[in-house]
């Protein structure tokens, strides 16, 4: 039974509402009825499994902080700011009718969270620099080709380069809009190939990792 | 009244040839032999868990965050990257070695778990799957501090970051390169490739993500569609290069065919 819930149920539902969706884009865009439902169907799903982590990460960590296993206190700021999270937004919503107007709730989300976000992000700036310096080697033709391409293109977003040459700002604007634009439209073309590949293959029942895994 | 809604009938008429020659090189042409060629990437993999049972260190793997599987660009790439899961985790039964799948995805979850357990299951080790070796975190920053933070801790000797990236495909690469792990990559996200390509030690591009399966399998279903996705690229480049000739030559006609 567990077999075939895990396929054949996997197989007649993944069919229905593909042929849905393909009705409905390329015939009915107007009756859009039962494809509205299946997106709605969707995001509950979607919203269900965000419910379910949350159930689960809260008995995961509960364990953590009872076991006093190792990390254990990280467990209980985990499950302290999943409780304070929850309450302020709850309270929010009884009071005011919204989740997110609320004062203590947005000032934890604009003053915490976001700025905790935005730190990390800028050390992409630095990864990338290292990486560019990994990449820019010209060990043989191409990478010699690319560290050329990466130089002009360094040298027109880099206010020094216009003042060293002003021709850095058009062969560095050649690369980025005319010169890699065929490069880059193959890999989506030849990308989106292989997607519709992956997905017949999955509507057929032949993509293994679809059906999370081939038989036991 | 057009049956077919205006502005995508030639999409309409290439996706229905796209199922066709699929089908008919998956299904009906059974005499031919397909061939596809090794792809490094894939070779590479049992080299890498190897690496790691050597180490004494676990092997991570990643699909990136850039999108749950119900975003229609991203969430094929999360499909094959669980795809390439179910290959690695098997990998990695048999050699023994700890992997450690760091998935940000919720809706991804239940799939990457249950590939797992099947893999280990069909080597014969039920009891070694662990459900705490899948780490899911939500939100990309805390994602990334987690992964960050696991690879100072554990020191992972191979990474496999396969799937749909944004900005933590360089953070993550770069990070893996700090502490010396052997990296695969491999994404459809246009953006983030080069990253990748700069980080990695193999990398699978565009659509050899989605080939990976089957060049590892060599099953003659999956070798048959990919044979008929081979057909249509050049059916597309014909007419980009006629379109193109055309074009030149000031005749729109197929730039005015592609939009009805």
């Amino acid at each position: 039974m567990s077999q075939m819930l895990k396929r054949e149920v996997v197989y007649a539902i993944t069919g229905i509402v593909t042929v849905i969706m393909f009705l409905e884009y390329f015939f009915f865009p107007e009756s859009q009825a039962w494809a509205e439902i299946i997106r709605t169907w969707s995001v509950i799903i979607y919203n269900i499994s965000l419910g379910l982590g949350a159930v689960r990460l809260t008995m995961a960590h509960s364990m953590n902080v009872q076991r006093r296993r190792e990390n254990w206190a990280f467990s209980g700021v985990l499950l302290a700011g999943l409780a304070i999270m929850l309450l302020t937004g709850l309270a929010g919503y009884f009071m005011t009718g919204q989740q997110t107007n609320n004062a203590i709730y947005n000032w934890l989300f604009n003053w915490v969270y976001t700025p905790l976000g935005a730190t990390l992000y800028p050390i992409t700036g630095f990864y990338i620099f290292s990486a560019a310096y990994r990449a820019f080697r010209a060990r043989n033709i191409d990478a010699a080709l690319m560290l050329i391409a990466g130089c002009f293109v360094i040298l027109s977003n880099a206010p020094v380069g216009e003042a060293l040459w002003i021709g850095f700002a058009t062969v560095g604007e050649w690369f980025r809009f005319t010169g890699q634009v065929p490069g880059m439209r193959t890999f989506a073309l030849v990308g989106t190939l292989g997607m519709i590949a992956y997905g017949f293959r999955a509507l057929l029942g032949k993509e293994r990792g679809f059906y999370a895994g081939g038989e036991e | 009244m057009a049956i077919i809604v205006t502005g995508r009938l030639m999409t309409f008429i290439l996706m229905v040839l796209t199922f066709i020659v699929m089908y008919y090189y998956m299904a009906i042409n059974k005499e031919e032999e397909y061939n596809i060629r090794t792809l490094p990437a894939m070779t590479a993999i049992p080299e890498a868990v190897g690496r790691a049972a050597e180490m004494g260190q676990p092997v991570f793997w990643t699909p990136g965050i850039s999108g749950s599987l119900n975003d229609s660009t991203q969430g094929p790439q999360v499909l094959a990257a669980i795809s390439l899961l179910e290959y690695l985790t098997e990998e990695c039964a048999k050699a023994g070695v700890e992997l450690a799948a760091y998935c940000p995805l919720p809706d991804a979850m239940p799939l990457v778990e249950e590939t797992m357990r099947t893999a280990y299951l069909r080597q014969g080790k039920p009891e070694e799957f662990n459900v705490e070796q899948i780490v899911f975190i939500s939100g990309q920053s805390a994602y990334l501090s987690g992964v960050l933070g696991y690879f100072q801790r554990a020191k992972p000797a191979s990474n496999i970051l396969v799937g749909g990236f944004y900005y933590e495909a360089v953070v993550i690469g770069e990070a893996g390169n700090t502490i010396g792990a052997m990296q695969i990559g491999g994404t459809n996200n246009t953006h983030q490739m080069p990253f990748l390509v700069a980080t990695c030690d193999y990398m699978l591009l565009a659509e050899e993500l989605f080939a990976a399966g089957a060049s590892i399998s060599r099953n003659r279903d999956e070798l048959g569609s990919i044979k008929g996705e081979d057909i249509m690229k050049l059916i597309l480049a014909a007419i980009i290069g006629v379109g193109f000739l055309l074009g030149a030559a000031g005749i729109t006609i197929v730039a005015d065919a592609l939009g009805w």
